[in-house]
């Protein structure tokens, strides 16, 4: 084909207006996780420091079980197992080999991306229900072998198993060591894997995801290789869970197996649904929903466990009214305001346009 | 050129394509027939989506069936849906730059190409809105937009102007004769609407339960008596 004209200018300048309000709600994404990084350290004590620092692990898996349902339709749910493959590499590699905690964060994230391919392979043959079952039977597999394997904890072996008092604790990175600067560091991980995700939204992945969206074949005729960009999504997802698993073994020294049952990726994913799968806000939500919610409730002197039940309501209020979670109805309302706020102060009789 | 030879494609004991032989030559080809008489399946086979039984299907001298679906399309060959297939949270330009970036190497003057067949459909003013927000005939124009992108050799246009309005359909009809001219790609239609084939197709090609029925100048083949009596009921 000949040499095209440039684009008309017209055109080109609307182009670049949208491509600037894109960049601008990704800055604002990445301004508002910076700014929790560094206040909230300030603001919480040692007990909530502790469990945002477990939201924000959490959260960061919720990212990739955000973008398998939002972008793809896809319903895994053995996300949270793929939390427990993260944690069990990173464990494993830091009382092993002693790597430096950022090396087992992202191995984490490379082995939970690869098991996370794995377990999108039946993606490929089944949607719905179908799949929801198959990954929940691979995440009560995970239950099962955790909880002969446990998890390492500074001994010898493969396994990399103590006994008794010999147990040690994880090594945070040299800049994190206190909780409220590990809080800080957990922070700056999901700013990074959020920055990851919401680039892939919106470059060709995202476009590609959005058309095996549409249909499969829809995206065949539109030249998308749907195996390759499938597993691409539940590869993402994975990397998203590894890291989240690091994290959080980081965070607390060490990991239970008696955690890590099937249920728990059945929660993850419902409390996505309530979050919001469709905005990075949602991702925030559910890993405060998760985590922050019991402790709440445990603070005011609630058992934890009621928190199951407000969840399961939350659920059937998001599946019958707000299919954009709690925050599209924020988000929504954030709009609705700021309309109001701008129609105040149009003057009556004056044209603004 | 479509040169399709000996096609049969069978689903359980129903022949729904038997044994065509036909070749088509024009820039603009129309394919009509009753409901159930394998013009959706014959558009299936030739992108893919349906494998034949025996038979071959050259385009251009060149092999049509041993490529995937994907192939076809980074090959050159486009399709559209009786049922449009815009995605509704893509913006007008996204949903072109998906395909586009599909089929060729990145960065290539990317936007003037996405800008020259918003250009051509008409849609730039509408290229920032999303998917969801666009009318029927803008969707319908959307789905031409996307079959134009990229170097196309072959489109194949299932029923394009469904549940669009008369005027419309005009303004669609000097779209799709445009096409050879703009880019060289031959188009083969598949529409009920008798007069859209009339004004739009040199050639056209009729099936009737699978089986080749007339294929010819398009004003010949719609006098033809048995088109009349099979498909048009007079």
């Amino acid at each position: 084909m000949t040499e095209l004209p440039p684009l008309k200018a017209d055109l080109a300048l609307r182009l670049r207006s949208v491509r600037r309000l894109r960049l601008r709600s990704l800055w604002q994404m990445l301004l508002v996780l910076f700014a929790l990084a560094l206040l909230l350290p300030l603001c919480a004590n040692g007990y909530w420091i502790k469990t945002l620092v477990s939201a924000a692990a959490i959260a960061t898996a919720v990212s990739g079980s955000a973008l398998l349902y939002g972008q793809l339709g896809l319903v895994s749910l053995c996300q949270y197992a793929l939390v427990g493959v993260g944690g069990w590499t990173a464990l494993r590699l830091s009382h092993g080999l002693h790597w430096p905690f950022e090396l087992c964060v992202l191995a984490a994230g490379i082995a939970a991306s690869a098991t996370g391919m794995i377990a999108g392979l039946p993606a490929l043959r089944m949607k719905g229900l179908y799949l929801a079952l198959v990954t929940l039977m691979m995440a009560g597999g995970y239950q099962v072998l955790i909880s002969a394997m446990g998890f390492p904890d500074g001994g010898e072996g493969w396994l990399g198993r103590a006994q008794g008092t010999d147990r040690v604790l994880m090594a945070r990175p040299a800049l994190a060591e206190s909780d409220g600067g590990y809080l800080t560091y957990a922070m700056l991980w999901l700013a990074a894997i959020l920055g990851l995700v919401e680039w892939h939204k919106r470059s060709k992945p995202g476009r590609a995801w959005a058309l095996i969206r549409r249909g499969e074949a829809a995206a065949n005729a539109a030249g998308v290789d749907v195996l390759r960009y499938q597993t691409w999504a539940f590869g993402l997802a994975g990397f998203c869970a590894g890291v989240g698993g690091a994290i959080l073994a980081g965070g607390v020294g060490q990991l239970d197996g008696r955690a890590f049952g099937a249920s728990e990726s059945v929660m993850l994913f419902a409390l996505s649904v309530v979050g919001g799968v469709y905005h990075w806000l949602g991702v925030l939500l559910a890993g405060l929903l998760l985590r922050a919610v019991p402790a709440l409730l445990t603070d005011y002197g609630v058992n934890g466990y009621l928190a199951t039940m407000f969840f399961g309501a939350s659920l059937v209020h998001a599946l019958t009214t707000a299919q954009r979670g709690i925050a599209g109805q924020w988000l929504d309302g954030i709009a609705a305001l700021s309309h109001r706020l701008r129609g105040s102060r149009v003057t009556p009789g004056v044209r603004h346009d | 050129m479509i040169d399709i030879q000996n096609v049969t494609v069978q689903f359980g004991g129903l022949k729904a394509i038997d044994s065509l032989s036909v070749q088509l030559t024009d820039p603009v080809c129309g394919l009509i027939g009753p409901n159930g008489a394998g013009k959706t399946t014959l558009v299936n086979v030739l992108s893919g989506f349906a494998r034949v039984r025996q038979g071959c299907v050259l385009i251009d001298g060149e092999s049509l069936l041993e490529k995937s679906p994907v192939q076809r399309v980074r090959w050159g060959l486009r399709r559209s849906f009786q049922t449009e297939q815009v995605v509704e949270d893509l913006t007008v330009w996204d949903n072109v730059l998906a395909l586009l970036e599909q089929v060729e190497p990145p960065r290539r003057q990317q936007a003037e190409k996405v800008g020259w067949v918003l250009e051509y459909t008409g849609l730039e003013a509408v290229a920032n809105a999303l998917g969801a927000h666009i009318n029927l005939f803008q969707r319908r124009k959307l789905e031409l937009a996307k079959a134009l992108v990229g170097a196309p050799r072959v489109l194949l246009l299932d029923e394009p102007g469904a549940g669009i309005n008369e005027q419309e359909a005009a303004e669609l009809r000097t779209l799709i004769l445009g096409v050879h001219t703009l880019c060289g790609a031959q188009v083969l239609l598949i529409d009920h609407d008798v007069e859209l084939i009339k004004s739009t197709c040199s050639q056209t090609l009729v099936l009737d339960f699978g089986r080749l029925l007339a294929v010819g100048p398009t004003l010949d083949v719609l006098n033809a008596p048995q088109v009349r009596s099979a498909y048009l009921g007079t």
